[in-house]
């Protein structure tokens, strides 16, 4: 009753919220001190020109009645136009969500089939050669800022090694689009050398973002690994006779698995922050970096644009996290 | 009962789950081994690496360097820039008549066909004048000032006239930023009377040498050849061209230096240029363009506006250090508002050299104290903030303060335009637009421009009256007096500090020639090249 | 104090987290003497660009940048700058967060209610997103990433403080201290603030590494202080057009930020061992 209780809570909340997000973003993105206007009639343009052009696309308009407009527009599923590539926001976002949501992913993927074994080892046989190199491997992991990884890694294995490539999603045009996700349509497309191409230009990215999740993974894996062998139950078990892989496989890492799961979450949300500079970096086209670029560039509508989107998703990944604590922890009050 | 329910549920899965672990592993692995190694290199297709976006394919939408690219090879103009130094040439027109007053020019056009199969006719040149005049973009304010709506006429399907408001000697220059559009076709795709702006942005209605194939504004473009075009092609050529956006330098440089590109952009630092010189992949071409760098200084503002400041300035910026050192010698000193080798130009001027005394004489006679000052920087251009560093090091020297401040180009050419929002100084680049120097001095440094092209807020009488009469006759001589007068006043009034004219260094395959450089183009026209 | 003494000793017998109280003692030395223990303390403001882009070697232990300038010294000098950024940023969003999570959780109704709204709106953008916005409205400089940075992390310590204070509400003491007729601040600051502190202090320690990740990222996007400041995201992003040639500039910068944040996060899971034995991070006392 309780969880019903606070899935109700957040649903109400939720509009309110995006509301609230827009509000702030669209005062930010007017406060900026650049006039795409200007940079959009180009170089040579007379002021006559310019404010020709801000008439045209409804900028010289007061602000309340831009953004209601815009909240207007957005209801109907109108994101709106760039002001920096005049092309319909919805169409920059349905093309890069994917990049960045198959990225992530992938690298979620990666760092938690890597890391939760990992951490298992690590806990079980505590104090050995792996598992204090491993503590050493995770710290680093977090503590390495991720565009100089990400750089590092360009320079070793791109540039004096030539083992990957440097940059980009894809060297050629990529598959035909059927989800976005260029594993899913080159697979679908049965094209084993685009699936190739898809593949190796998501080592360095990947390698770039699995890296701090996993050593997050790890430690949370250990911990709770370690908290389970110590309880009572598995000291139970023990007495009774159970080998050791069993309560280990079967019990005690269903329940380290709670507390990871949920961390998964969190993990996300540092994933899609660290994506903005991975993305730049790797020249990878998500959303990530078109955050960046439409900020520096005073693009409003795809500013507002993404930040519409990703809000939304966080508030939805938070959501999902909160009621699965609540599933999986009944213990836990909100 | 129920623990060993669990465990025979449980046994089989973590069996199954170590089967599929080891059977994906070896698919996998078979996948990559069966896969065929990648070839980027294909015989007849070019691919280049720009550093910019391909934002939109609307011609008429955009006017700068970094995306001429697809305008240069869908599209056509009725006149064509071609080498260096840039000679003006009969494109789609085969003939031009001016009239004795000067206002109307009539264009008799080539066979020519868009790339659908209909003709080029002058409706279509009408068409895409009053287009660029209606939509205000890009190349028009060139236009703007010199043509009215709905004076161009089709005298007949082959003949065209522009009836100019005054008489105007750049009008000739500017005519190849025109670009042909397929009136018929773009009338087709009309919506709310956008100019149909949503459909060409991604399509294609040009009668240029490559017909659009492909375009996302992510990945860039790519064309296939058009074998119809009214040129002709000889018996080499490109099949394909596709110009790609990689952000990164050190990506353009790896992917030129493995043979993953053919042609990159022809402005990298130095010391990338370096790098690719040692590449057995790629022939580094050099030639000297037309692409100035200066310090725009704001002459309305105090203490700018006081010409001893503007000297000590002009005298406090180690112009050795900078070319020499930071530059390695790879662009040539230019000390007037005009590049070197076009004519007009004044020739034997020394200009100003880094000599902190003299800097310090004209600084005495200024009015104390002296406030700090902003200089501006190009977010994302290092030469701009090294500039800048060098520059506010010697100031400091002087005991002037100084703040540099870096922000996006975005942000700064709006500031630009804005008498209170401009910096104190700010290091640009001006490049070729058109292939005369009124692209320059006249106008950078003639007083109506103030707020958009004329970013120094300088105003002289004297400089404008050389320029405005410079603008109008098309006497080649007058023009060239003029001209070199006014740089050379801008000069001594030091307006702004003027820094060098850039070399172009252009990186190209070893597998390609034919590459034709031009200071409005920079290489980047394919029609002429192909694959030894 | 009893606390403090037995606090020391159970970090001295941790060796990892000394490793990390050394580095940071390391960072606070490089910063405070960074004009005496660099060899060229000029190279701040000063440049030289016929010494650019050297490899290291004698004179320049790290080699030279772009202008010529010696990077060891410019890392001491941005040393100063990491520090500055993280305390006071750190400080503001505690300063901040803390009473709003305190307030919030002690209070129910509508009010706590929007305190939490309010933070999740904030939460709700990637906070690196965020500060990038609000560091791109305000100009680039050291000011405006602290800004920056503090208006996007108090919602971080405002949800921690209101999750702890619900659970401790519940707790008999409390019940007991309302029974007994104390005041709602007597109750948040003197007996519900002491239990939680201990959390906060482990999250400090531990945000204070990834608050200069943060501001390194923001530097090295172009958005910190503007050039020649040694900050180390900046001297980063300006290495890379220079890439792969002049490795250490790239290379050197990236290190202190590893070894600092390193520092701190070794530091905070020690901290953690010793204060929070609801979470730790391995069980048994001897490793």
């Amino acid at each position: 009753m309780k969880l019903f209780v606070l899935i109700l809570n957040r649903f109400f909340w939720f509009f309110p919220t995006v509301l609230g997000l827009m509000i702030i973003t669209f005062g930010i993105s007017h406060v900026i001190p650049a006039d795409p206007v200007a940079f959009l009639a180009g170089d040579n343009a007379t002021n006559e020109q310019i404010e020709a052009l801000r008439h045209q696309l409804g900028l010289d308009q007061p602000l309340h009645t831009q953004l209601t407009n815009y909240i207007f527009r957005l209801f109907q599923g109108d994101f709106g136009v760039s002001l920096y590539t005049l092309r319909p926001i919805s169409d920059d976002l349905s093309s890069r969500l994917p990049a960045t949501l198959e990225l992530t992913l992938v690298s979620v993927l990666v760092s938690a089939m890597i890391g939760i074994p990992l951490g298992v080892f690590s806990a079980v046989h505590r104090n050995s050669a792996l598992d204090h190199f491993l503590r050493i491997f995770t710290v680093s992991g977090l503590a390495m800022a991720s565009f100089w990884f990400a750089i590092l890694l360009q320079l070793l294995f791109a540039m004096e090694w030539n083992l990957t490539p440097l940059q980009g999603r894809v060297e050629s045009w990529g598959p035909d689009v059927v989800t976005g996700f260029f594993l899913i349509d080159s697979i679908i497309a049965w094209d084993a050398e685009m699936l190739w191409d898809t593949v190796s230009h998501m080592f360095l990215p990947v390698a770039t973002l699995a890296y701090p999740a996993m050593a997050t993974i790890v430690r949370f894996t250990r911990a709770g690994v370690l908290n389970a062998m110590n309880s009572n139950y598995v000291l139970y078990e023990q007495s009774m006779g159970f080998p050791r892989s069993v309560i280990i496989w079967k019990y005690v890492l269903r329940n380290a698995l709670i507390g990871t799961i949920t961390q998964i979450g969190l993990i996300f949300g540092v994933l899609i922050a660290n994506a903005v500079v991975v993305e730049a970096v790797f020249d990878w086209p998500g959303l990530g970096y078109y955050a960046v670029q439409s900020i520096l560039q005073s693009d409003y509508n795809a500013i507002m644009g993404f930040t519409f989107v990703v809000g939304v998703i966080f508030i939805i990944v938070n959501l999902l996290v909160d009621i699965s604590h609540g599933f999986i922890d009944p213990r836990e009050s909100r | 009962m129920t623990q060993r329910l669990l465990r025979t549920l449980m046994r089989p899965s973590l069996k199954d789950l170590a089967k599929t672990a080891l059977l994906s592993g070896l698919a996998l692995g078979l996948a990559f081994t069966a896969a065929p190694t990648h070839e980027a290199e294909a015989k007849d297709k070019f691919i280049f690496a720009n550093s910019s976006a391909y934002n939109t394919m609307d011609p008429q939408a955009l006017f700068d360097v970094g995306r001429v690219a697809y305008r240069l090879n869908l599209y056509d103009g009725l006149m064509r820039w071609l080498d260096n130094p840039p000679k003006l040439n009969l494109w789609l027109a085969e003939s031009h008549k001016i009239s004795s007053d000067g206002k109307k020019y009539t264009f008799k056009l080539k066979d020519a066909k868009f790339h659908d199969g209909s003709p080029v006719e002058a409706k279509d040149v009408v068409y895409s004048t009053e287009r660029i005049l209606a939509l205000k973009k890009g190349a028009a304010s060139l236009f703007v000032k010199v043509l009215k709506p709905g004076t161009t006429k089709a005298v007949d399907p082959k003949t065209v006239e522009f009836n100019l408001v005054k008489p105007s000697a750049i009008f000739l220059a500017t005519i190849p930023e025109i670009h042909i559009m397929n009136s018929d076709l773009m009338k087709k795709h009309e919506k709310g009377g956008d100019w149909s702006s949503a459909w060409v942005s991604k399509n294609d209605a040009g009668s240029g040498s490559f017909k659009l194939k492909r375009y996302d504004p992510a990945k860039g473009f790519l064309a296939e050849r058009f074998t119809d075009h009214f040129y002709g092609w000889g018996d080499k050529y490109l099949d394909e061209i596709e110009f790609r956006t990689v952000v990164e330098i050190n990506s353009r440089v790896l992917g030129m230096m493995k043979g993953d590109f053919h042609g990159a952009d022809g402005y990298m630092p130095q010391d990338q240029i370096k790098r690719l010189r040692t590449s057995k992949n790629v022939n580094v071409m050099e030639q000297e363009s037309m692409r100035i760098f200066y310090f725009i200084i704001h002459n309305a503002r105090a203490p700018m506006n006081d010409i001893h400041f503007r000297k000590a300035l002009s005298y406090a910026f180690d112009y050795d250090g900078f070319i020499k050192n930071i530059l390695s010698n790879s662009v040539a000193r230019n000390p007037v508002p005009l590049p070197n080798n076009i004519w007009g130009a004044p020739s034997g001027v020394k200009g100003y050299t880094f000599d902190l005394k003299k800097a310090a004489e004209h600084l005495a006679k200024v009015k104390k104290p002296i406030r700090e000052i902003t200089i501006g920087a190009l977010a994302g251009y290092g030469q701009t903030e090294q500039a800048a560093v060098l520059l506010q090091n010697a100031l400091a020297k002087l005991g002037v303060k100084s703040k540099i401040v870096a922000e996006t180009w975005p942000v700064a050419s709006g500031k630009m335009r804005n008498e209170q929002q401009m910096y104190d100084l700010l290091p640009l680049w001006k490049s070729t637009y058109y292939a005369d120097p009124n692209n320059w001095v006249g106008e950078m440094y003639y007083s109506p421009n103030v707020g958009s092209r004329n970013n120094s807020w300088y105003k002289d009488a004297q400089v404008d009256k050389w320029i405005a009469e410079a603008i109008e006759t098309t006497d080649r001589k007058v023009r060239e007096a003029n001209y070199a007068k006014a740089a050379t006043k801008v000069m001594d009034d030091a307006a702004g500090i003027f820094v060098y004219n850039t070399k172009w260094f252009g990186p190209y395959s070893k597998k390609v020639d034919g590459v034709r450089f031009s200071p409005i183009g920079n290489a980047q026209e394919m029609r002429w090249v192909y694959f030894k | 104090m009893e606390l403090t003494r037995f606090l020391i000793k159970k970090l001295v017998e941790d060796r990892v987290a000394l490793l990390g109280v050394m580095l940071i003692f390391a960072l606070f030395l490089a910063a405070f003497f960074a004009p005496v223990i660099a060899t060229f303390p000029a190279d701040v403001a000063e440049f030289h660009p016929k010494n650019r882009l050297l490899p290291p070697d004698d004179t320049f232990w790290f080699g030279t940048d772009r202008m010529g300038s010696d990077i060891y010294s410019r890392v001491l000098f941005g040393a100063r700058i990491t520090i500055t950024i993280a305390i006071i940023a750190i400080g503001v969003s505690v300063l901040v967060g803390v009473p709003v999570g305190l307030i919030a959780g002690y209070y129910h109704g509508w009010f706590s209610e929007m305190l939490m709204r309010v933070s999740d709106i904030f939460l709700a953008v990637p906070q690196i997103v965020l500060a990038i916005a609000i560091a791109q409205t305000l100009g680039p400089s050291i000011e405006n990433i602290i800004l920056a940075l503090s208006a996007t992390y108090w919602p971080f310590w405002a949800r921690l403080v209101y999750a702890e204070t619900r659970s401790i509400q519940n707790e008999t003491f409390v019940e007991a201290c309302i029974a007994l007729g104390a005041s709602p601040w007597r109750i948040m600051v003197l007996h519900i603030l002491p239990n939680i502190s201990s959390s906060i202090i482990v999250r400090t320690t531990i945000g204070m590494g990834g608050t200069i990740l943060t501001a390194a990222t923001l530097g090295f996007l172009g958005l910190g202080a503007p050039a020649p400041s040694p900050e180390w995201g900046r001297m980063i992003s300006e290495s890379r057009e220079f890439l792969p040639m002049a490795w250490w500039y790239a290379t050197v910068p990236g290190i202190a930020i590893f070894l600092v944040v390193m520092g701190f996060n070794l530091l905070g899971d020690g901290l953690r061992d010793i204060l929070d034995p609801r979470i730790r991070r391995s069980v048994s006392h001897d490793d």
